[in-house]
């Protein structure tokens, strides 16, 4: 089976491909491609390294000061109700 | 002290766990700790206030982010000096890949940066561009979710993401280049 799909429209979709945002049928394509492409599938393990970073950020906290505040000021709202 | 309400219980069960990523968030926004705390204060006060117009069992964090970001441009972005507007669809920068792919085809030189280096190379996106990344590849929000929460078509938000991820790899390249996590090829024509 021919790829019905060329390197530039799969390198263009491969974000929304590792994050799954796409149809089956449309992922199944890219998947087909990557199996076959060498350059195409190094660049999708550059590009799942490249969100995988981001993915790693949202480790930060909301502060515990700025929750207690929070708690604090929601009790002083439910009792004025 | 009184028992706490019905609507109290379930407002922190609801809200309560989006605090982590509704400061995140609000940290991108106004890129100010001080701010950022204001900011998601104000809004976890207009969440409770509302909290009737919000239907139990849907989508807590994109109905929290929808009040954070509309507090956030309503009451907190005129404050700032506005960047100079850019026209958002002129920015077509390359993919990375093809310049690094015979020095680091698997992209390590990415794992040598800090968390703290990587969200202050978010914060010098376009205000645009800079919200629909962090929700989708750091909040892990689907972009359905998301242009829910922007209230923008969902291709707007794939286009926007699209030039903004390439933008955020330029930006770290350039930093990883400084840096000396990576070493570009001389050039040829030098």
């Amino acid at each position: 089976m021919a790829d019905r799909i060329d390197c530039r429209q799969a390198t263009e979709q491969l974000h929304d491909y590792l994050k799954q945002e796409m149809t089956p049928a449309l992922a199944e394509e890219i998947r087909a491609h990557l199996d076959r492409c060498r350059p195409c599938f190094r660049q999708a393990l550059f590009e799942e390294n490249f969100l995988r970073l981001l993915e790693g950020c949202a480790r930060q906290r909301c502060p515990g000061t700025l929750r207690a505040r929070i708690v604090a000021l929601l009790q002083v709202e439910a009792e004025r109700d | 002290m009184a028992e706490p309400s019905a609507a109290v219980r379930s407002f922190d069960a609801e809200a309560l766990p989006h605090l982590d990523a509704l400061y995140r968030v609000a940290l991108r926004l106004t890129a100010d700790p001080t701010q950022a705390e204001d900011l998601v204060q104000d809004t976890m006060l207009k969440a409770y206030r509302s909290w009737r117009q919000y239907r139990p069992g849907t989508n807590a964090k994109g109905w929290l982010l929808t009040i954070l970001r509309n507090t956030f441009i309503n009451d907190y972005r005129r404050r700032k000096i506005e960047p100079i507007a850019m026209d958002l669809e002129a920015v077509e920068p390359h993919a990375l890949f093809r310049a690094v792919e015979e020095i680091d085809p698997e992209g390590t030189f990415f794992s040598r940066i800090v968390d703290e280096k990587v969200l202050e190379a978010v914060d010098t996106l376009p205000p645009e561009f800079r919200e629909v990344l962090v929700l989708s590849d750091v909040e892990g929000m689907s972009y359905a979710e998301i242009a829910e929460t922007l209230e923008l078509p969902l291709g707007t938000v794939k286009s926007r993401l699209f030039r903004a991820r390439r933008l955020l790899q330029a930006r770290l390249y350039a930093y990883a280049v400084e840096m000396g996590y990576i070493k570009p090829r001389e050039s040829r024509d030098g």
